[in-house]
């Protein structure tokens, strides 16, 4: 079975990052043999006076296939996790769906979009969850990461919202690599351009520095802007001010 | 002149979107301290808007570093 998993508000201005916290928690899962976890995503939600936050309120989602026999274990390995490694004065939260039994899409992902326009509560999440049987949970400080954990899980759902964790080690010749190249050493949808250009698998691109890919149409894929002198290469890989939008 | 203080926090005069400013404010800041790297807006390392102790506002940031 295909399951979301989201943390929110884990971190304080000393610790680790949420990030690196949903990547351990992957990890985890597939040193135990539970299953297989995909990349995390990063969601980045609203930025409001009456919002908790550390420092920039984004939450972190990954995929996750797994047998089902392992869920009960899984859902009580995430929590205990979270108690655990959750830095003193945050107010983490966790939210796990499983895809399958999910009756309405369209109203977590309506969660997940106005958690980046309007400022929701605990109730709003508790809610939406208990009603699309989603696994909910705080631990520790306010809880008041259950938002962003339930809006997390409902803006991976929509597969079009934020950027990759980490960036992708291209191997370039001479800073230059072929879209073909790239595609055989990293499962992406495709290189595109943030107008939405797929690039041709021949075209060439200028390697940057720690290039970084955004979930789109539910994939992942490389971005490239264009070069302002083009020669036989025309493109280079995003900058992170153009991809600040994601 | 990189911040004002408004309610008794430090905030960035320069907004979102000055990515000049923000790195000449980092290179004067004596408790400039790099965020984890999915949280970077830009590519330049120091950067105030890289740094983990900024607190993003709707139009800028509060910085919450504390210098002696």
């Amino acid at each position: 079975m295909k399951i979301l998993i989201c943390i929110d508000d884990t971190d304080n201005l000393e610790s680790r990052g949420t990030g690196e916290l949903a990547e351990n928690l992957a990890a985890e899962i597939q040193d135990r043999k539970w299953g297989h976890c995909e990349f995390v995503t990063r969601h980045q939600l609203l930025v409001h006076p009456d919002v908790p936050y550390t420092s920039h309120n984004s939450s972190m989602c990954f995929a996750a296939n797994i047998d089902e026999q392992h869920l009960p274990n899984l859902i009580e390995r995430a929590e205990a996790f979270l108690a655990e490694e959750s830095a003193p004065g945050s107010d983490p939260g966790l939210a796990i769906a499983i895809l399958d039994r999910l009756s309405d899409e369209t109203a977590l992902i309506d969660f997940g979009r106005r958690a980046k326009q309007v400022v929701l509560n605990k109730q709003n999440a508790y809610d939406l969850a208990a009603a699309h049987n989603i696994h909910l949970s705080e631990h520790g400080g306010t809880g008041h990461g259950v938002i962003g954990a339930l809006a997390g899980i409902g803006l991976r759902m929509s597969g079009n919202d934020g950027r990759i964790k980490g960036w992708l080690r291209i191997s370039a010749s001479n800073g230059v690599a072929k879209v073909a190249d790239i595609l055989t050493q990293f499962n992406l949808g495709g290189v595109r351009t943030i107008n939405g250009e797929i690039l041709a698998h021949d075209d060439l691109v200028v390697v940057g520095e720690k290039p970084k890919a955004v979930f789109l149409g539910g994939k992942p894929y490389l971005m490239v802007s264009p070069l302002a002198e083009a020669d036989t290469v025309r493109w280079q890989t995003s900058s992170r001010r153009e991809l600040k939008q994601f | 002149m990189w911040f004002c203080i408004e309610d008794r926090r430090k905030l960035f005069l320069h907004g979102r979107e000055d990515y000049t400013a923000a790195a000449r404010a980092a290179e004067a800041c004596p408790v400039f301290r790099e965020d984890v790297e999915e949280e970077w807006v830009t590519d330049e390392a120091r950067s105030c808007y890289n740094c983990r102790l900024r607190r993003w506002t709707a139009d800028s940031f509060q910085c919450q570093g504390h210098v002696e």
